[in-house]
Parts: structure tokens; C-alpha cells; sequence
């Protein structure tokens, strides 16, 4: 029998070969030979194939211990649970590469099945495209990152993966999630290629990128949400975003993502803004490319970073290719690509999406600028510096503010220029809501959080009830038209699933906007050291310390304090925060105990535990409206789902008239 | 082609390119020690298993090495042996273990099977960790003989680490 790591090699391989075979179909499908579609595609499903049995050799590997394989003799563990065990594939860099192809794989396969036998223009250029970024990655997974290298004396057992990754449940779902973002990114930059260098830009592939972009958008958004909640749910410091240099390599692609898919309506309809569209969509595949780059290189510190490893440069060049081949794809056809039709006046939601899309230009590079300027500095000057929280709060937080107020704008304003008169009624109304919203939120908050928050939850409020409105909106005046009643308006706006869907996709955000705000603002913190059955008084809440105990487990040794928390007189329930040691790992890692209401958090931390001595010491923190962001992040996956749901629909409903 | 484009872009290209590769090599996770060459903070503190405590002040005059570690840690038992060649090699240097986040009967057990020739200090509370900026176990701090601090290392001590620092130490003195 051959031995895995064998087995993986040459799966490996044989999706190379497929892949680099790929490349060529592709050109000669570009020079002409419809033929050539049928062999891209088999390339493809050859390629996706081979990545799925090497991902499940490898997770074979470490299911059965097998440590005779390279990677799974680095991460794995005879201590570690199956499920911890299970997502170590994606614990480590080489794992997390060999995964990375997985998901490649997959979307290859999926692109595969939608391309049909039809030859369109595009698709020659786009298959290259998609499989030299392919070639890229099988390279890396055969050579430099390789995680079936043989490893010889087979040791007996493992140090398991990285404790971090070990402590909480969404760790599994959080990294897949952000790799369906980053690796789908793959698919839009192809396809956008293939209408570059084809010189086709028509409706229907602009459609067909549109949706191509939105399903790694959703992917990238959840996975960033997640991450945060993670953060939240174990580091301890009642946090959920630090702007650490990968979480901003994670926002960035967002940013320019999701001003493509706002500009991308406009080129839809009006054939207007492709070249800044299609920049944009290069972009968000480029700044993927640039945060793996950050993970992996060492030149960034981030609690995210991987160890220091050669593929850095291999990285660095494969951007620099990728920015070079973008630039000139655009520049050669950017004449062409000119405006076929003026946009609206000012008061069109075309202009409301060119403010949209700069807005979210001014954020790209105000993150941007914060992420490298450390490195940008130390090139110049040598000296060692850090942009911080300060820097990014202060910039992000008016552009976010002009971005809320936009969402409420946007809807309503038509996409013809609007009739003033009509604007203005619609628009005082909503005024109305905004200011008593803020002026709400002012005095249940009081007024030592300035003027920023009330304006915050004042825009949140404008936008919310001019979404709610234009959400039902058509639907009410074809009730009143013929005299329909409620449930068919309710009917008809299910049905409209990609415009119902956009809304509700914009009611999450302004959910996750209000918790940020009101939590970041108005967060409460406070350290208490108690012994044994004394309490501790803060922000209307007692914690009782009970006790403490040991919790040896196979992996880990675990302190836990047990606390009864109560809320005024009404008892919470036990507590237990933990400090968790690793055998592997210097530093002790927390795990906080959380008790959620939609109105507040409380959020105890462990800081040390003096067995000795019979104290413990903790931090309090109570966040107001934490939950409205998880809440706020569930609406938005449901909105998304909505919008990707109406394309299926109308292809079937297609299919039947066929 | 748009030459402005091509031209502009390509500029945009090169400057990332650059940047990017010049960052290679650097140790971002590298922050100054503040503590370098400051006089250390003052502790006197219990023994493990009783006799006198041991102070800061006891310790001046001649050059020594104070080890933070636990039980749980596994870089901590890495360098237990390496620490306890020193302490043979350099009969002039102070060799202090302060046992950090752990019970002192779990700390009795482990020096029962692998003895030290060195005193291990009780810090409860953790305050001198906290004095001395530990971040986790086994830190490392070498102090000369006026009580300064020279070097800290993080994380499993090396025999070369040591002896060199040990040296240079014991050179400057004499």
C-alpha cells in the first residue's frame, strides 16, 4: 500500500498538471478553437478533483495519527480532541495553503458547472486567468509549503495545534469562512480579465461577475464577523476589533468589494463606471492577495501571523505580477470602456452611488495608509513606529457616519433624477425619526459621550426608516392600486428577493453600526481581586467568588474561578472564567465567561489566581448593544442569502419557459 | 492604451513592490525592553520549602540570573538543565528561580524529581512578575552586580545565550 504522504504528493501533482494544462486550453480557446472549452472545463473538474482527495488524504492523515506525514507530525496530537484535530488543517501555514486549494478547487468546479457548453468571448481569457492562479497555488502546495513531506524517524506523537485555535468552537467555522472569501476573490479577478483582455464587456457577464463577486463578499463578511466574535469570545479583553494589520488585510478586500458591487448596479443599468467597477473588482482580489501576503511573510506583527516561512517572496512576486497584469489590462482598455451614457443629476442614486463608491475609495486608503505607514516609516527614516486604534478610530468613524446616512439616501432617491418636491416630503419624515432617535439614544446614555454617538444613532435611525420604507414601498402602492391586503405585499416583496435581500442586507448593517457604536462608546471596565465568598459591586451588578479548581485535561491544564453573578437582586447564574495552559505555549490563554442580553453584556475575565493565598483576580466589563452586532451579522447572511437565491429562481423559471 | 494609466499605475506597481520586499527580514514582534539597563525593582520574598527570604538587596554585588517559571510549562523544563549547568559553571553568580502562576506543592514535587542547586522564591499575587513586565514563563532576567538589569530572554534559555551574557557580565566587572 502507498503510504499517504505519497498518496497527497500526487494528488498535488495531478492537479498542477491540470491546472498548468488549464492555462493552455485557455490560450488556444483565445486563439479560437471552440473545441478547447470542453478540455478547460475537464481541467477544471480535474483540478477540483484533486485538491478535494489531497485535503482528504491530509485530514485522513490526522484523524488516524499518521505521523509519518510532514504536516501532520508539526500540528497534530494524540491529546487534541477529533474536532480541534479535524481543523488543524487550517491550524498552520502549510495546512492552511493545502485548504486554500480546496476552496479553489471548489470554486472551480462551480464556475465549471456554470459556464454550460455555451462559448461566450470571455471565457478564453478567464480560464487562463483562473487556472495560472491555480498553477500558483498547486506550485506552492507541491513545493514550498508541502505538507506531505516524509518525515523520518516517524515520532510517536505531536505538540497539536496552536492553543489559540484550540479554545473555542467558532475557530472551526471562522477561517473557512474567510478563505471562501479571500480564494473566491479568484473568480470575479478571472472573469474580469477575460473581459479586459477579450475587449466584451456585455450585460450579461457584468451580471454574471456581479454574482460571482457577491458569494465570496458574503463569505468575507461572515468570516469577518465571526472573527471578530471569536475575539470577543476568547481573548479576554471584551474586544472584537483591534485594526491589527490582518484584520485590516481582511477589511480592505471588503471595502473594495463592496464598492463594486454598489457600482456595479450602475453599470448594469446605465453602462456607465466600467472601468472603475472592474478596477475595483481587480482590487479586492489583489488586497487578498496582499493580506496572505501579511500573514505569511514575518513583515507584519499581528496575532495572526503565521511563522516566518520562504513563501514570503514567492508571495510578494506573484502580487507584483498581479498588480502589473491588472494595470495593464486597464490601461489598454480604459478608452474603450468610456461612458456610453451620462450619469443622473445630483439627486439620482447615481450620484448616491458615486459618493458610496468614493467614501469607500477614502476608507480603503485611510486603512491602507495605516497599515504599511509603519513600514513606510521604517524604510524612510528607520525609526519604529505603530499606528494605532486612535488613528483608525478618527478616520473610520466619519466615513462611516457619511456611509450610514448614504444607506437611507440611496434607497430613496430614484434612479432617474428624483422630483425635489417628492424628496423632500419622504426625506423630513425621516429627518424627524433620525433626530428623535439620536436625541433618544442622547438622554438614555447621557451626555459624556459627545455629540459623535447621538449623530451616529441619528444617521442609523434616518437610514433605517427610509430602508423600511422603500422596502415596502412598491409593494404598498400596488395594494392601494388594487386594493391588495397586507399579506399580499408581503407576498410580493418575498418574491423580489435580490432587491428585498440588498435592504435587509443593509438593515444588518445598520444593527452592526448601532452595536459598535453604543458599545464601543459606552463600555465599562473594572479589575476586582475578592477571596474566597466575598463580592464585588459594579455598574449595577454583584459577583460572588465561590471558589476555584483545577480542570486537567489530556491537552491543556485549565484555572476556572466560579462566580454567581447577580443584577440587582436577580440571580444570573455561575460564571466560570478560565486561564487555559498549554503545554507548548508561554503564555496562558483565557477564556471569559459572557452572559448576553440584547440590552448588555457582562463580561468577566480571569486575570490570575492565587491558589495560595485564596484570591482571585478579575475584569468586569459591561458592554452595552455587544449583541446587536452578532444579531445585526445574522440578518445580513440572511439578506445576502435572499439576493443569491433570486438568481437561482429566475434560471429555473428561465429553464421552464425554455 | 492609455499611457497615464499604464505609466501612473505601474509607478503605484513598483513603489508597493518595493516597500513590500524592504519589510522582509524585519522583526515587527520586536519591542524595546524599557526595563534595559534600569536598576531592578526591589523584592524580598519567601523561599520554597522555608529558610530565609531572599532580597534584591542580598542579591548586589555580585552578578545574577533570576529564572521565572512553573510547572505547566514545558520551555520551563527544557531549560531546567541548562540553568542548573550554569549555576555549577558560574559559582559567582546568583542563580534565583521565581516560581510564576503555580502552586508551590506542584513546584515541590517537579524539584523533588529533577533537584536545583538553586533557591526558588514565591512571588504570590504575582507582584514581581508584574514589577519586572513578565509576560509569560520561563523569562529570564540577568542582573550585575549594582543590580541592573543587562539582558532579558524570553522564552527557553539557551546554554549559549547564557554563557555569553553570563560573560560579558562577569567581563565588565573585572
Amino acid at each position: 500500500m502507498f503510504a499517504i504522504s505519497t498518496m497527497g504528493t500526487l494528488a498535488v501533482l495531478a492537479s498542477l498538471a491540470a491546472a498548468a494544462f488549464g492555462v493552455f486550453a485557455g490560450l488556444a480557446l483565445v486563439s479560437g478553437q471552440p473545441g478547447a472549452l470542453a478540455w478547460a472545463k475537464r481541467c477544471g473538474i480535474a483540478f477540483g478533483v484533486g485538491m478535494i482527495i489531497a485535503n482528504g488524504l491530509m485530514e485522513w492523515a490526522l484523524i488516524t495519527h499518521d505521523f509519518s506525514v510532514g504536516y501532520v507530525a508539526e500540528v497534530g496530537s494524540r491529546s487534541t480532541p477529533l474536532s480541534f484535530t479535524i481543523v488543524s488543517l487550517w491550524s498552520s501555514l502549510d495546512g492552511s495553503i493545502l485548504f486554500w486549494g480546496l476552496i479553489l478547487g471548489l470554486y472551480v468546479l462551480a464556475f465549471v458547472k456554470s459556464v454550460g457548453s455555451t462559448y461566450r468571448p470571455q471565457l478564453g481569457f478567464t480560464f487562463t486567468a483562473l487556472f495560472a492562479v491555480c498553477v500558483f497555488f498547486a506550485w506552492l502546495i507541491a513545493g514550498l509549503a508541502s505538507p506531505f513531506d516524509l518525515v523520518s524517524p516517524v515520532p510517536a506523537d505531536g505538540p497539536g495545534p496552536n492553543p489559540l485555535l484550540q479554545n473555542h468552537v467558532l475557530m472551526i467555522i471562522h477561517p473557512p469562512m474567510l478563505y471562501g472569501g479571500y480564494v473566491g476573490m479568484s473568480l470575479p479577478f478571472a472573469m474580469t480579465v477575460g473581459a479586459l483582455a477579450s475587449g466584451a464587456l456585455d450585460a450579461e457577464w457584468m451580471r454574471r461577475i456581479r454574482f460571482a463577486l457577491l458569494v465570496p463578499w458574503l463569505f468575507l463578511t461572515a468570516g469577518i464577523l465571526l472573527g471578530g466574535w471569536w475575539s470577543y469570545e476568547v481573548l479576554g479583553w471584551g474586544g472584537y476589533w483591534a485594526w491589527d494589520p490582518v484584520e485590516n488585510a481582511s477589511f480592505l478586500p471588503w471595502l473594495t468589494a463592496t464598492a463594486a458591487l454598489h457600482s456595479s448596479m450602475v453599470t448594469e443599468r446605465k453602462g456607465a463606471l466600467r472601468a472603475w467597477t472592474l478596477s475595483l473588482i481587480l482590487a479586492s482580489f489583489l488586497l487578498t492577495i496582499l493580506g496572505t501576503f501579511m500573514t505569511r511573510s514575518g513583515v507584519f506583527n499581528s496575532v495572526h501571523s503565521f511563522t516566518q516561512s520562504p513563501i514570503g517572496p514567492v508571495f510578494l512576486v506573484f502580487l507584483g505580477i498581479g498588480m502589473l497584469v491588472s494595470v495593464v489590462l486597464v490601461a489598454w482598455r480604459i478608452d474603450d470602456l468610456g461612458p456610453d451614457q451620462s450619469l443622473g443629476g445630483a439627486l439620482s442614486r447615481d450620484a448616491a452611488f458615486l459618493a458610496n463608491n468614493l467614501l469607500f475609495l477614502a476608507f480603503t486608503f485611510t486603512v491602507l495608509l495605516g497599515t504599511i505607514y509603519p513600514l513606510l516609516n521604517e524604510a524612510l527614516t528607520e525609526a519604529r513606529v505603530s499606528v494605532g486604534e486612535p488613528y483608525f478610530n478618527k478616520m473610520a468613524v466619519p466615513l462611516g457616519l457619511g456611509l450610514i446616512a448614504l444607506m437611507g439616501w440611496g434607497a430613496t432617491v430614484p434612479w432617474r433624477p428624483a422630483d425635489p418636491s417628492v424628496l423632500k416630503s419622504k426625506l423630513s419624515i425621516a429627518c424627524g425619526s433620525g433626530l428623535a432617535v439620536g436625541i433618544i439614544a442622547w438622554a438614555i446614555r447621557g451626555f459624556e459621550g459627545g455629540v459623535l454617538y447621538p449623530s451616529t444613532l441619528a444617521a442609523a435611525g434616518f437610514s433605517t426608516h427610509l430602508t423600511i420604507a422603500e422596502l415596502f414601498r412598491p409593494g404598498m402602492e400596488r395594494a392601494k392600486r388594487s386594493g391588495q391586503g397586507f399579506g399580499d405585499v408581503f407576498v410580493g416583496i418575498l418574491k423580489a428577493r435580490r432587491r428585498t435581500g440588498a435592504y435587509v442586507v443593509h438593515i444588518g448593517i445598520l444593527l452592526i453600526a448601532v452595536g459598535i457604536a453604543t458599545s464601543s462608546t459606552y463600555r465599562q471596565e473594572r479589575g476586582m481581586t475578592m477571596s474566597v465568598n466575598e463580592s464585588g459591586e459594579f455598574a449595577g451588578y454583584r459577583v460572588v467568588f465561590d471558589g476555584f479548581e483545577r480542570d486537567v485535561e489530556p491537552h491543556r491544564t485549565g484555572r476556572v474561578a466560579h462566580l454567581s453573578a447577580f443584577h440587582g437582586d436577580e440571580a444570573l447564574g455561575a460564571m466560570s472564567p478560565r486561564l487555559n495552559h498549554y503545554p507548548t505555549r508561554r503564555e496562558p490563554i483565557g477564556t471569559p465567561a459572557v452572559y448576553t442580553t440584547l440590552a448588555e453584556d457582562l463580561y468577566i475575565s480571569l486575570v490570575q489566581i492565587d491558589e495560595a493565598g485564596g484570591e482571585v483576580s478579575i475584569r468586569v466589563i459591561v458592554e452595552p448593544l455587544v449583541s446587536w452586532i452578532w444579531l445585526g451579522g445574522g440578518v445580513l447572511v440572511f439578506g445576502g442569502l435572499l439576493i443569491l437565491s433570486e438568481r437561482k429562481t429566475r434560471r429555473r423559471r428561465k429553464e421552464d419557459a425554455a | 492604451m492609455n499611457r497615464r494609466v499604464l505609466f501612473v499605475g505601474s509607478a503605484c506597481v513598483a513603489a508597493m513592490v518595493a516597500l513590500l520586499a524592504a519589510g522582509f527580514g524585519r522583526n515587527p514582534s520586536e519591542v524595546p525592553f524599557v526595563l534595559q539597563d534600569q536598576p531592578a525593582t526591589p523584592f524580598r520574598l519567601e523561599r520554597l520549602g522555608g529558610g530565609d527570604p531572599i532580597s534584591l538587596e542580598a542579591l548586589k554585588g555580585r552578578p545574577a540570573v533570576i529564572n521565572f517559571w512553573s510547572t505547566w510549562c514545558v520551555p520551563c523544563k527544557v531549560e531546567h538543565p541548562v540553568l542548573q549547568a550554569g549555576a555549577n559553571r558560574y559559582r559567582d553568580v546568583q542563580f534565583v528561580g521565581v516560581l510564576y502562576g503555580d502552586e508551590p506543592e506542584a513546584a515541590q514535587r517537579f524539584l523533588q524529581r529533577t533537584p536545583s542547586v538553586f533557591p526558588t522564591i514565591l512571588d504570590p499575587g504575582g507582584r514581581m512578575a508584574v514589577d519586572y513586565g513578565v509576560a509569560g514563563v520561563p523569562e529570564t532576567f540577568f542582573l550585575d552586580a549594582e543590580g541592573r538589569i543587562v539582558r532579558k530572554v524570553a522564552g527557553a534559555l539557551s546554554a549559549a545565550a547564557l554563557v555569553e551574557t553570563v560573560e560579558a557580565i562577569l567581563g565588565e566587572s573585572s
